[in-house]
């Protein structure tokens, strides 16, 4: 009896895991489940933040929507989070060779030297969590409810630009996305359009 | 011959060249794209319906984004100024091709591409219509780059009139799709199906949406057909809704073979879209171009970088390169101080002739390298060095003359110091030639401009552009003639003339030494071995020529000698080794300049100062030796941590060229700082320890 609902409940968490592989992420569902490397060697999985509201955001310092992000935009979006309890997760997916692409050591210079301040940098040179989140552009933003379900996924604002004087003007849609869901409310636009430059994956 | 209808000649040129490129504006260049305005008509009616165009030319590889770039990019924007009572449509968009990157799929155009629209002008329209558009667009291959660009069209008021480029615009009309006579529908499910005739036989298909993630852009589309009806199984996207219009560009191959773009609307709302084109009053001008990448000349078009061509060539008198050639031509100013003022004044116009002819020769040149596709630069016939190795003998060869080796006589008329010196017309004009060939490595700090935007504009407007150069530069000369005053006051003719010619002797050596060390540069040792070879073999043919003239009789066994020493010095000149494939490049301290290196380090968060130059140029030697090898400029930068990156241009290099272009610059000296994260900023041409460390430490 407790081996067959064991093997059951196996079954179903193997079917779960596979569909969380191959199916793009939805929302209101299970986040993909993910392990990674950080910028200082640690090995970081989703399931560590359980009961955590987690934003995940891929970067590209190279891709000019990055860089109009990175004039302060970010970094204000990161401290304002991170500070009111959530974990901020900056992913690296440019493969070797690629745009983007930094080492470790480089990757926390440049994150001092910009004031930014993610709870992880994560180096994900084989696009293994960026495709298991169907990331696109950078900046891609996902927002994870403390209950582990994706709550936001989408574009960083509303206005597709790289022009930094259009930040002011744009719906913050990602610090909406945060702030509901550390306030527990849901999220009003939860999946929007990402704009960006692609994500550089290792063909 | 009569020299002033040929100067007119040359004016009216200059004047006739705006309405010879009405039709095309100015040409917006990068190592990625040149982007120009186009006009179908040559002509602005009143009242009528204008065609116009932003027309992309993309390097292999580069794209921009449709209307829908899909999973990632953004398509262009276009901000059209146009006279107040306009109207605009929107952008009749071409077919998208599908660019399919790993698990990113987007929707793009490249090659080459029209954006056509189309601006209603009012009918209460007084004279010429001015037309300004200005646009930004993200221009990717691995990499994005955003670009932005101000482009001008002045088109005079009158019935249409086909302009040159009427057949570009019938082209995109074929890759405009045309709207869809089969019945589409869509289902919950995502499958579009079609019916109508034809639509049983097709053979292919591939939907581009219009809009963002109504479906999965780079999903796989089924295709299953059945009598009159065929059946493209979507994947619904995240803004799936089969309530509202699905709408999109399909491509398909139907039976024929034959491939067309068709415009499919489904049932129910369309979705409201942000057109790519609005409009602005034609009197709110867009503000000036970025600098970078080369701007498209500001205001009328052309009296911007005329003034500037023409202030450049004034210059270009103060420049180290041409003042030994002024030097002699002030020489034989003073020679002819007793002379009628009529006689300057014709001299002054021969001189000023030789100028712009010369200047045109090297637009034509220009003009031809660019045609054939070459990146060329300003100064880059100096890359050749077989060119550096016979200036070198020419400037040595007028040295020898004027030390009095030699003597040519008034009335030979012959190649070097001879056409300098010699009195009469031709001798004015070839002075005006040699001081062209010899300025040409002095970027006067105006010219960078005026060069940038004569090899992005279009031809009449970089013959013009040279004109005003080889004006500016004539100028001095043709202020002789008409203050004739000035002439009169030239000191008179005496035995100091034959010292100052005798020391006159001694720069035209020391530019030769110079350019003996340039050609070092470019050939190495071989080359320096056969320039030197050639100088010994002109010195013999002077010296024997020199002989011959003072022989009083039976000097033309000397003469023949001189001639077989001079050819035989030509000879080894025309063997000069071309470039060696690796050649060292002098470096100090420093590294050289590589794209991938810059990348690397600007990636990397370190701060980099690249310097172009090059060895033939005087002012890029002057800056390094007054500002960049200063203890002050070299302690700020290790204390910075700054990365000095230096390029070569001493010999083609397609990279630096294609560096400076992107810069708006044709030429060196080029000094860019790339601050940790940002982008570049370009220093002044001229430097000063203080303006290098003001830039560094903003």
């Amino acid at each position: 009896m407790n081996t067959q609902a064991a093997l059951r409940t196996g079954l179903l968490a193997s079917l779960l895991f596979a569909a969380a592989v191959h199916a793009a992420p939805r929302i209101g569902e299970p986040a993909p489940a993910f392990t990674a490397v950080d910028s200082n060697g640690r090995t970081v999985k989703l399931s560590d933040f359980a009961g955590r509201t987690v934003v995940m955001e891929w970067t590209n310092h190279g891709c000019p929507y990055v860089q109009k992000w990175y004039g302060g935009g970010m970094q204000a979006l990161q401290k304002d989070a991170t500070g009111k309890g959530a974990v901020w997760l900056t992913v690296l997916s440019s493969a070797p060779g690629t745009q983007g692409h930094v080492d470790g050591p480089t990757a926390n210079r440049m994150m001092k030297e910009q004031g930014a301040a993610p709870t992880h940098y994560l180096l994900d040179y084989e696009g293994k969590v960026g495709r298991a989140y169907a990331a696109q552009v950078t900046p891609h933003m996902y927002v994870i409810a403390p209950d582990g379900r994706l709550a936001y996924m989408g574009g960083i604002d509303s206005i597709a630009s790289t022009e930094v004087n259009d930040i002011a003007k744009a719906e913050p849609l990602t610090r909406l996305a945060i702030d509901a869901v550390l306030a527990g409310k849901p999220v009003a636009k939860a999946q929007t359009r990402p704009y960006g430059c692609s994500v550089k994956y290792a063909n | 011959m009569s020299l002033i209808p040929y100067l007119c000649c040359v004016l009216a040129l200059t004047s006739a060249a705006p309405a010879l490129y009405a039709a095309r504006s100015e040409a917006q260049i990068s190592p990625r794209a040149s982007v120009a305005l186009l006009s179908a008509s040559d002509v602005a009616a009143p009242g009528q319906t204008l065609d116009l165009g932003l027309h992309f030319r993309f390097q292999p590889g580069w794209h921009i984004y449709w209307m829908n770039p899909g999973d990632a990019g953004q398509p262009p924007r276009i901000e059209v100024f146009a006279p107040a009572g306009s109207a605009l449509g929107d952008v009749n968009w071409p077919a998208p091709e599908r660019h399919v990157d790993g698990p990113i799929t987007t929707f793009v155009h490249q090659g080459e591409v029209l954006l056509p629209f189309t601006v209603t002008l009012p009918p209460a329209l007084a004279g010429a219509a001015a037309l300004s558009v200005k646009a930004n667009w993200l221009v990717c291959k691995d990499i994005c780059i955003p670009e932005e660009g101000v482009f001008r069209l002045a088109l005079p008021a009158g019935s249409p009139q086909d302009s040159a480029e009427a057949p570009l615009f019938e082209a995109a009309r074929a890759a405009v799709p045309t709207r869809s006579e089969w019945r589409a529908t869509v289902d919950a499910q995502g499958v579009l199906t079609l019916e109508g005739a034809g639509t049983g036989t097709l053979q292919a298909a591939d939907f581009f949406p219009a809009d963002w993630g109504r479906v999965e852009h780079g999903a796989a589309q089924t295709l299953s057909t059945t009598g009159d009806t065929a059946r493209i199984a979507l994947t619904p996207g995240p803004d799936f809704d089969p309530e509202k219009a699905l709408e999109g560009v399909l491509r398909v191959r139907g039976a024929d073979g034959i491939e067309r773009a068709l415009w499919v609307t489904t049932p129910g709302a369309s979705t409201v879209r942000t057109p790519a084109l609005s409009l602005a009053a034609a009197d709110a001008l867009p503000p000036a171009a970025p600098a970078s990448p080369v701007a498209a000349p500001a205001d009328e078009g052309l009296l911007w970088p005329l003034l500037f061509a023409f202030a450049g060539g004034l210059l270009l008198n103060l420049m180290p390169c041409v003042f030994p050639v002024l030097a002699i031509k002030a020489l034989s100013f003073a020679k002819m101080g007793g002379d009628h003022a009529a006689a300057v004044r014709l001299q002054s116009l021969a001189y000023c002739a030789g100028v712009v002819a010369s200047f045109l020769l090297l637009a034509a040149l220009l003009l031809a390298l660019r045609a054939a596709g070459t990146q060329a630069g300003w100064g880059f016939q100096f890359q050749s060095p077989v060119f550096v190795a016979a200036m070198a003998t020419l400037l040595f060869g007028i040295g020898l003359n004027l030390s009095g080796v030699f003597d040519i006589g008034a009335r030979l008329a012959s190649a070097g110091e001879s056409l300098a010196s010699r009195g009469g017309l031709a001798g004015s004009f070839f002075t005006g030639v040699l001081a062209v060939v010899v300025a040409t490595p002095c970027t006067a700090p105006f010219m960078g401009g005026a060069i940038a935007a004569a090899l992005g504009a279009p031809a009449p407007v970089t013959v013009g552009i040279f004109v005003a150069l080889g004006l500016g530069m004539a100028l001095p000369y043709l202020l002789f003639a008409f203050f004739p005053a000035v002439a009169a006051h030239m000191p008179r003719p005496g035995a100091w003339m034959e010292r100052l010619k005798q020391a006159l002797a001694f720069p035209m050596y020391g530019a030769a030494a110079w350019l003996v060390w340039v050609l070092s540069q470019q050939s190495g040792a071989d080359g320096v071995l056969h320039v030197l070879a050639a100088l010994l073999l002109v010195a013999l043919a002077a010296w024997l020529f020199g002989v011959a003239q003072r022989a009083s009789a039976g000097n033309w066994s000397w003469r023949g000698a001189a001639a077989l020493a001079l050819l035989a010095g030509l000879l080894a000149l025309g063997r000069t080794p071309e470039p060696a494939a690796t050649m060292p490049v002098a470096q100090t301290a420093e590294g050289a300049y590589s794209v991938q290196r810059l990348a690397d380090l600007r990636a990397a968060g370190t701060p980099v100062f690249v310097n172009m130059t090059a060895a033939w140029c005087v002012t890029c030697l002057m800056n390094e030796k007054v500002a960049l090898s200063t203890d002050a400029v070299q302690g700020a930068f290790a204390a910075r941590g700054i990365v000095y990156l230096k390029g070569d241009w001493t010999r083609a290099d397609p990279d630096i060229t294609r560096f400076l272009q992107s810069h708006g610059r044709d030429g060196v000296p080029l000094y860019v700082y790339y601050a940790p994260g940002r982008e570049g900023v370009v220093l002044p041409q001229i430097l000063t320890p203080q303006i290098v460390l003001d830039h560094i430490a903003s």
